[in-house]
């Protein structure tokens, strides 16, 4: 049991060493860095077939919305793609004024994007309206 | 005999009638249509949805002690295989960067020659005989034309390369840029590219 309990640690040591090897701002991918107890050739496809199973893909985590010098929105996007494949997907930003009504304007339109496996994305859009106080954004599969 | 040859002609007009494409509308807006390796309205209009957000967005057209900035469209040149009209282009460039209250566009100089000619005929008329037709007042006087201070200029072209034995990768480079007509520097610049891969057999002009 001592014998277990120990080997446990040991593994927990070598999984949490190699978290902190990398710095947050620097993301090296798979079969680049180093294996590690949680990610290495015989765990990798156990991995990336649970990702596919369990459907994760893109996520957004916030969208910030200020006033640029000029007057105009600007919206800023975060989000992750959780998936361990490239997802392509377009996405489309349709500005509102102080009413809530559309501002019809030549930028809503189906805009393409891609975020690479279990990597972080951001999305700039700037209104070219000065009456847009608010927004709305729709998303489909880049076909 | 002549009932069966009739009933056999009828339904080969029935099938090739189920057979032939059925013309739709396209939905300009939502299109699930394919892509073509051609440049179609979605490659321009993505095209100047980007161009439009880095004009407005860099904060350059702020003219500095407020008003608005007095552009021309100069020459947008077509350098890719296809009959482009660049206008596809620049009409939606022009119309939001009016609409963004930042800038005003003129129609008596540009590349192409003065966007609305009429801007001239009717100052010919005011300086021919017919011009004593018109109330005078209403004619516009000389030195009227406010000068333009932005010009802005680009090209498109196209690069065509073999990807594969089966596949060729045709690039779309969409470059604009935005000069100060009085110094000649320039205030803004940006590069957009499309890119397609498709068959060797896909005919991209």
């Amino acid at each position: 049991m001592k014998t277990i309990t120990n080997i446990l640690l040991l593994v927990l040591a070598f999984t949490l060493t190699a978290c902190d090897q990398q710095p947050a701002q620097i993301h090296v991918r798979e079969e680049i860095r180093s294996d590690d107890l949680a990610s290495n050739i015989v765990t990798r496809p156990v991995a990336h077939a649970f990702s596919a199973l369990i459907g994760e893909r893109i996520e957004i985590d916030n969208a910030v919305t200020m006033r640029n010098d000029t007057g105009f929105l600007e919206l800023h996007i975060n989000g992750h793609n959780r998936s361990y494949n490239t997802k392509r997907f377009r996405y489309r930003i349709e500005w509102l004024d102080a009413n809530g009504l559309m501002i019809q304007t030549k930028t809503s339109t189906w805009l393409p994007t891609s975020a690479m496996g279990k990597s972080s994305f951001s999305l700039k859009a700037v209104a070219p309206r000065v009456e847009a106080v608010d927004f709305r954004m729709d998303t489909k599969k880049w076909e | 005999m002549k009932t069966k040859t009739f009933g056999i002609i009828t339904l080969i007009g029935i099938f090739l009638a189920g057979c032939a494409t059925e013309t739709v509308n396209i939905d300009v807006v939502h299109d699930e249509g394919k892509a073509v390796m051609a440049l179609d309205y979605r490659d321009f209009a993505q095209a100047a949805s980007e161009m439009i957000q880095s004009m407005i967005g860099s904060g350059r057209l702020k003219k500095s002690g407020g008003g608005r900035y007095v552009m021309t469209t100069a020459r947008v040149t077509n350098d890719t295989m296809q009959r482009i009209d660049t206008d596809q282009l620049m009409a939606k460039i022009e119309e939001e960067l009016m609409n963004s209250e930042q800038v005003v566009m003129t129609s008596a100089v540009g590349g192409k020659g003065a966007p609305d000619e009429m801007i001239y005929e009717m100052r010919d008329i005011r300086d021919s005989a017919t011009g004593d037709e018109f109330n005078q007042e209403t004619l516009a006087g000389k030195r009227t034309i406010i000068a333009p201070e932005l010009s802005i200029a680009g090209k498109i072209f196209q690069r065509n390369i073999r990807y594969d034995s089966n596949r060729q990768q045709v690039e779309y480079y969409f470059q604009l840029m935005i000069t100060d007509l009085t110094t000649g520097l320039r205030f803004w610049q940006k590069e957009s590219i499309i890119g397609k891969r498709g068959s060797n057999k896909s005919v991209a002009w």
